[in-house]
């Protein structure tokens, strides 16, 4: 394999990575609190359609980020609302708002089909950005980097502060939380926003990183890959990079195989376009088979909590 | 104890109202400086729901809270814990994942680097004995060390007042005896401590003053030495206790259930698992299985009721028949019936009607299925006759499960096992939050049940249930089983060293030993 | 004043039945102020989805059509979600079964006789059933969670159909298109209406919810998925196995999804094509929800949903509104009933401050 092949291969997967990381390190945070959000996928697709929409019409992409963290916060507000406000069904409430955000997604991108948009590219200089070996260290859009960077941040503050132990007391024990005197809703709103925020920039990720023209559904179920990851990494941030990255690698392999001649040829491609899903489906079995023994969940992992006063 | 001095908490017509039910109604009285008061009465006579409010975790809706003579407004826990006020819960506000250092800073109010809470946690440990590894993760330490977490939190905030929330029902008499030093410590030190229990001869040993409340209301403020134990029971209870009847001469027969060697396996990492446990019981007889919280007794009922299956059918038999490899159903239709400890989830469904709930457990034994589909007469008729029975408050056998309260609904499951006439009854928590009326029934048709010949089997962390009730008496420590032992020739010391782990043989000999 | 949630000593019946009535009422009248805002013809919008299916006689016919795959996919999903386990790839039992059910087909398509069409149904029942017979094994063997595993084989099966009509299964004589033969007529649905497009599939639709009432209602089956969906712990105590409820939940959740497909594609389509997933199996997640996972609301549930497709397809050529509006007029009316849930166990009280009380948190 050439060293321009596995530079190739490397900026592709991560470029596929990223929308998950950023869905599922906020879906982490979320879980962390005890929320089962399963509304990330139509999270994602809100994030897309703002961001393409104020990306097209400001030609900013920042601002389209940015609108887009703060639509999918606001709609993942929604789900708070219902489950943390009036207790519902936290399963059921997650797949209304993955229909919510489809049907809101094609209603609001009709003006968009087909119409154009620039990626967001590496910023910077050219000389490092498509440098033949350091654009796999510079090549990357900003989007990449700042994925990276909120890793790090979620990682240092679960582990290291205040707030990310009381966070993660909210989620292990909401009644001792309560009883302790801190304010379980009101935390458990914080991770749902800040899981939404981040779903958000994973769906920006869409238009400005892969595929710049407006696809209805284009997230394509990567929300619900997001949701996986987050059992797969164990609800621990390093361990959610690795596993984008991996799964990354499954969706770069359809990417070259569907390119490609040789053996790839033989194998029909709607197999290496299901492979994804499959992967999905092996890791969560061979997580199982692991962590029989000890399961690191969050104890109070999608159970409603409505003190009684 | 200076009369000059403000009371450290004044607790003036205290009311809390809930659905249906006044918690508290005009609740008043006061606690001295370095008072060891208690606060007695049955459960649900509304002690848990009043501490709450003086701790900020419910806010009362009528009447007033003194502290240091200012009137004061406890909005949330913090506030309370600023003032001074620490807590100790019954069911402990742990999180179990955390490490213990972890657990005792969420309990700070302000943010103290791990190095100096670390520090001041030894501090607190030194001056009290209290002994803890800072650094383990709180699911892998016993019940009792779970308190010493919840003691040593309350401890560093130097509180003024400490509240107590039962905290003895989880422990040995021997680690009892050391939490009463700890609290007559700090009471000499000036604390006020706030002693919630049922348990009137603890009560006499350690407190000043006592305060009984029931069914929400106030009965008496009184001095617990110049009261005796029955004087303060019929007090709680408002009736004179009854006595257990036992029927004259009684026999026991043969040995009807044989267990040997019975064995769970790994359970999940919260359940202590049974290991080689042996015993048999007599037509007629009632076994005790005494034992400290979380010391293998719910993997015992499980095993013996079906819902975890023995590695060989001869490990369990009835009567000679082997019932080791049959569920809870098939050992149900030969005779076997069980009431796990926890209500509401595991012997009944609140959100099933009572009806429904019969058809749980007494689907075969009473024919109310035929060929798959429900008899829903049969299990009425069977409910309503439980129902009068037993005496169960509810409106009928549609009424909810949930909508009764837990001593009803006690009343109601023991009904629909004994009404099966079971040959063999295991109980485990009889009278688990029972009022005493309801409890003195419940023991009642224990005992007439094995007058008839049933083999029965209590399992019940309540030493004294167990010694009125049992012919004969076995602890569970550590999931493993002591011989049983005639109730007449064993004394409560002994006990209480088989349930802190002191084993067998050795123990009976040694009785004089105490544990480190 | 404040108001603060009270918990009723029983669930209110009332309010269990009001509630989806509510939810109803209520988007249609939040759907109208939203699209008028947002710059459609709101009061049109709702006037078109939710009214004139209903008040066009002609329309009749489409609601059946577009109701019986809702109502057979919802029933059998109600019973998965009463035993707690969800299954929520009911699309791809959807199209795995109708593939079966086309798989029979193209091998027998030079054959007549009465047998074809009940063995057809059969191989879409066993297709559906076996599709969700591998998140089924899963759950129990593994502990895999059944809502992500269950979703991703929704995806696969799509790539499945792609694969099957583009190529093994492509009609020789269709000059490259991707879809299959067209089925014969022994293979298909007989109309059961003369004069309209009402087939064999909404009598089977009537027919499942009836006997899934009996079953969860009179008998043991409906009795142990219940006991497990609530309360697992009584469900052991009471000799139920938790394994063998998700067994049974899964089969019968696809069973049904798979025969749904399976009258599906030898109705209405005909002929297996790419076009095939419509997104039933996800509306009849609504669908059991807003008929309260009860085989008799099912049916109501399933008209309502019916009338805001055929009431869509209405709007966009009467009034110019996109389709995908349904889709947000549906999750609207999800979200007002799940909203309303809390009014089945709770009260709305108002709350009277007494002097010297705490503030109410």
């Amino acid at each position: 394999m050439s060293p321009e092949l596995l530079i190739g291969i490397i900026i592709t997967l991560v470029g596929a990575s990223t929308p998950i990381l950023f869905a599922a390190l906020g879906e982490l945070v979320a879980e962390k609190s005890g929320v089962l959000n399963l509304g990330v996928e139509g999270m994602m697709l809100v994030g897309a359609v703002i961001c393409f929409a104020v990306t097209y019409n400001t030609g900013n992409p920042w601002l389209g980020i940015l609108s887009a963290a703060l639509a999918s916060a606001a709609v993942s507000m929604i789900f708070a609302v219902l489950t943390l406000g009036l207790s519902a069904n936290q399963v059921a409430t997650g797949l209304a708002l993955t229909i919510f955000g489809t049907g809101f997604s094609a209603l609001f991108g009709r003006a968009y089909t087909g119409k154009p948009l620039a990626l967001f590219k590496s910023v910077f200089p050219d000389a490092l950005a498509t440098h033949p070996l350091l654009r796999a260290v510079f090549g990357y859009s900003p989007l990449v980097y700042l994925s990276l960077a909120m890793v790090a941040l979620v990682w240092w503050f679960l582990a290291k502060t205040r707030g990310g132990l009381i966070l993660r007391a909210v989620g292990e024990s909401d009644i001792s939380a309560h009883s302790m005197g801190y304010s379980v809703i009101g935390v458990r709103y914080a991770a749902v926003a800040f899981g939404g925020a981040m779903a958000g920039i994973g769906g920006s990720c869409f238009p400005l990183m892969l595929t710049p023209q407006w696809v209805e559904g284009l997230t394509a179920g990567r929300g619900w890959i997001a949701l996986a990851l987050v059992v797969f990494g164990a609800w621990r941030p390093i361990r959610l990079l690795g596993g984008a990255y991996l799964f990354g690698l499954v969706m770069t392999i359809e990417l070259y195989a569907k390119a490609g001649g040789g053996i790839a040829h033989v194998v029909p491609s709607q197999f290496w376009a299901a492979l994804p899903y499959l992967a999905t489906i092996l890791v969560l079995v061979l997580i199982s088979l692991r962590q029989s023994s000890n399961t690191s969940a969050p104890a109070c992992l999608g159970k409603p909590f409505l003190p009684t006063n | 104890m200076d009369a000059s001095r403000p009371f450290r908490l004044e607790l003036t017509g205290i009311t809390k109202r809930f659905p249906g039910v006044v918690a508290n109604d005009h609740v008043s009285f006061s606690v001295k400086p370095g008072e060891i008061h208690a606060l007695l009465g049955e459960n649900g006579a509304g002690k848990s729901t009043l501490v709450k409010m003086i701790y900020g975790i419910m806010q009362p809706d009528g009447g007033e809270i003194g502290w240091d003579g200012q009137k004061v407004v406890m909005s949330n826990p913090k506030t309370a814990r600023k003032l001074g006020i620490g807590m100790v819960f019954q069911h402990f506000s742990l999180f179990e994942a955390m490490t213990v250092l972890e657990n005792i800073a969420l309990g700070m109010d302000a943010k103290i680097p791990a190095r100096e809470l670390e520090a001041g946690i030894r501090k607190v440990m030194d001056e009290y004995g209290l002994v803890l590894d800072p650094h383990r993760v709180v699911s892998t330490l016993s019940v009792g060390e779970r308190q010493r977490i919840e003691i040593v939190r309350a401890l560093l905030l130097n509180p003024k007042l400490l509240i107590m929330d039962e905290p003895t029902s989880v422990l040995t008499p021997q680690e009892v005896e050391q939490l009463f030093g700890v609290l007559r410590k700090l009471a000499v030190e000036g604390c006020s401590i706030l002693y919630i229990s049922h348990k009137l001869h603890e009560i006499k040993a350690l407190c000043h003053t006592a305060t009984i409340l029931r069914a929400g209301k106030l009965v008496d403020t009184c001095d617990p030495g110049e009261e005796t134990s029955r004087s303060m029971a019929e007090k709680m209870i408002g009736a004179s206790l009854k006595d257990i009847v036992r029927g004259e001469g009684r026999e026991l027969g043969e040995a009807k259930f044989i267990v040997s060697d019975l064995s769970t396996g790994k359970l999940g990492h919260f359940d202590v698992a049974v290991e080689a446990v042996s015993f048999s019981v007599r037509a007629g007889e009632i076994l005790g299985i005494a034992g400290v919280a979380g010391n293998g007794q719910n993997a015992l009922l499980n095993a013996l009721s079906g819902e975890i299956l023995a590695h060989d059918a001869s490990d369990v038999t009835l009567d000679g028949q082997p019932l080791g490899r049959l569920d809870t159903t098939g050992r149900r239709r030969h005779g076997l019936c069980a009431v796990p400890e926890e209500r509401n989830g595991h012997a009944a469904i609140g959100d099933f009607s009572l009806a429904e709930n019969t058809i749980l457990t007494a689907r075969d034994r009473m024919s109310m299925v035929v060929m798959g589909l429900i008899n829903s007469g049969a299990a009425r008729t069977y409910t309503g006759k439980v129902i009068t029975e037993f005496a169960v408050k509810a409106l009928g056998p549609a009424a909810l499960a949930g909508s009764l309260s837990g001593g009803n609904l006690q009343k109601y499951i023991m009904g629909r096992e004994i009404l099966q006439r079971p040959s063999v009854l295991i109980v485990s928590q009889p009278t688990w939050g029972v009022d005493a009326g309801a409890a003195a029934a419940i023991h009642q048709a224990l005992v007439d049940l094995a007058a008839e010949g049933s083999a029965i089997v209590v399992i019940s962390q309540d030493l004294d249930e167990l010694l009125a009730l049992c012919d004969t008496m076995a602890v569970i420590n550590n999931g493993r089983l002591s011989p049983s032992m005639p109730v007449g020739t064993v004394t409560v010391e002994e006990i209480g060293l088989l349930m802190g782990g002191v084993h067998g043989e050795k123990a009976a000999e040694d009785t004089h030993a105490v544990p480190a | 004043m404040q108001f603060r949630l009270e918990k009723r000593q029983e669930p209110s019946r009332f309010m269990l039945y009001a509630t989806p009535v509510a939810a109803v009422v209520l988007t249609m009248v939040l759907g109208a102020i939203i699209f008028t805002t947002i710059g459609f013809d709101g009061v049109g919008a709702v006037r078109e989805i939710f009214l004139t299916p209903l008040i066009n006689p002609l329309k009749w016919q489409d609601l059946a059509v577009k109701a019986s795959p809702l109502i057979i996919i919802a029933v059998g999903l109600s019973i998965g979600y009463r035993a707690n386990v969800w299954n929520i790839g009911a699309e791809g039992q959807y199209i795995v079964g109708a593939l079966a059910g086309t798989g029979v087909a193209l091998a027998t398509w030079e054959m007549t006789g009465w047998w074809l069409l009940p063995l057809m149904i059969i191989a879409g029942v066993a297709g559906g059933m076996a599709y969700a017979a591998v998140p089924a094994l899963l759950r129990v063997k593994f502990k895999v969670n059944e809502i992500l595993t269950t979703l991703m084989l929704t995806y696969v099966s799509v790539q499945l159909l792609n694969y099957l009509v583009l190529g093994p299964w492509i009609n020789p004589t269709g000059y490259g298109q991707a879809q299959t033969r067209l089925f014969n007529a022994d293979q298909t649905l007989p109309y059961i209406i003369p004069g309209t497009i009402v087939q064999l599939g909404t009598p089977i639709a009537l027919i499942v919810a009836l006997v899934a009432w009996v079953l969860m209602s009179k008998s043991m089956f409906g009795f142990q998925i219940r006991v497990v969906g609530l309360a697992p712990h009584a469900a052991r105590y009471g000799g139920f196995s938790e394994n063998r409820t998700i067994w049974l939940a899964l089969l019968v959740g696809g069973g049904l999804a798979g025969l749904a497909g399976v009258l599906e594609v030898a109705g209405p389509f005909g002929r297996m094509v790419p076009s095939f997933p419509t997104n039933y199996g996800f509306t009849a997640i609504i669908v059991a929800f807003l008929g309260r996972l009860n085989p008799l609301g099912i049916v109501v549930a399933g008209i309502v949903l019916a009338i805001t497709f055929v009431g869509g397809q209405v709007a966009q050529t009467t009034i110019g509104l996109p389709f995908p509006a349904v889709g947000l007029f549906q999750a609207m009316m999800l979200f007002l009933l799940l909203a309303g849930d809390i009014l089945v166990r709770y009260r709305l009280r108002r709350v009277v401050r007494l002097p010297a009380a705490g503030e109410v948190a």
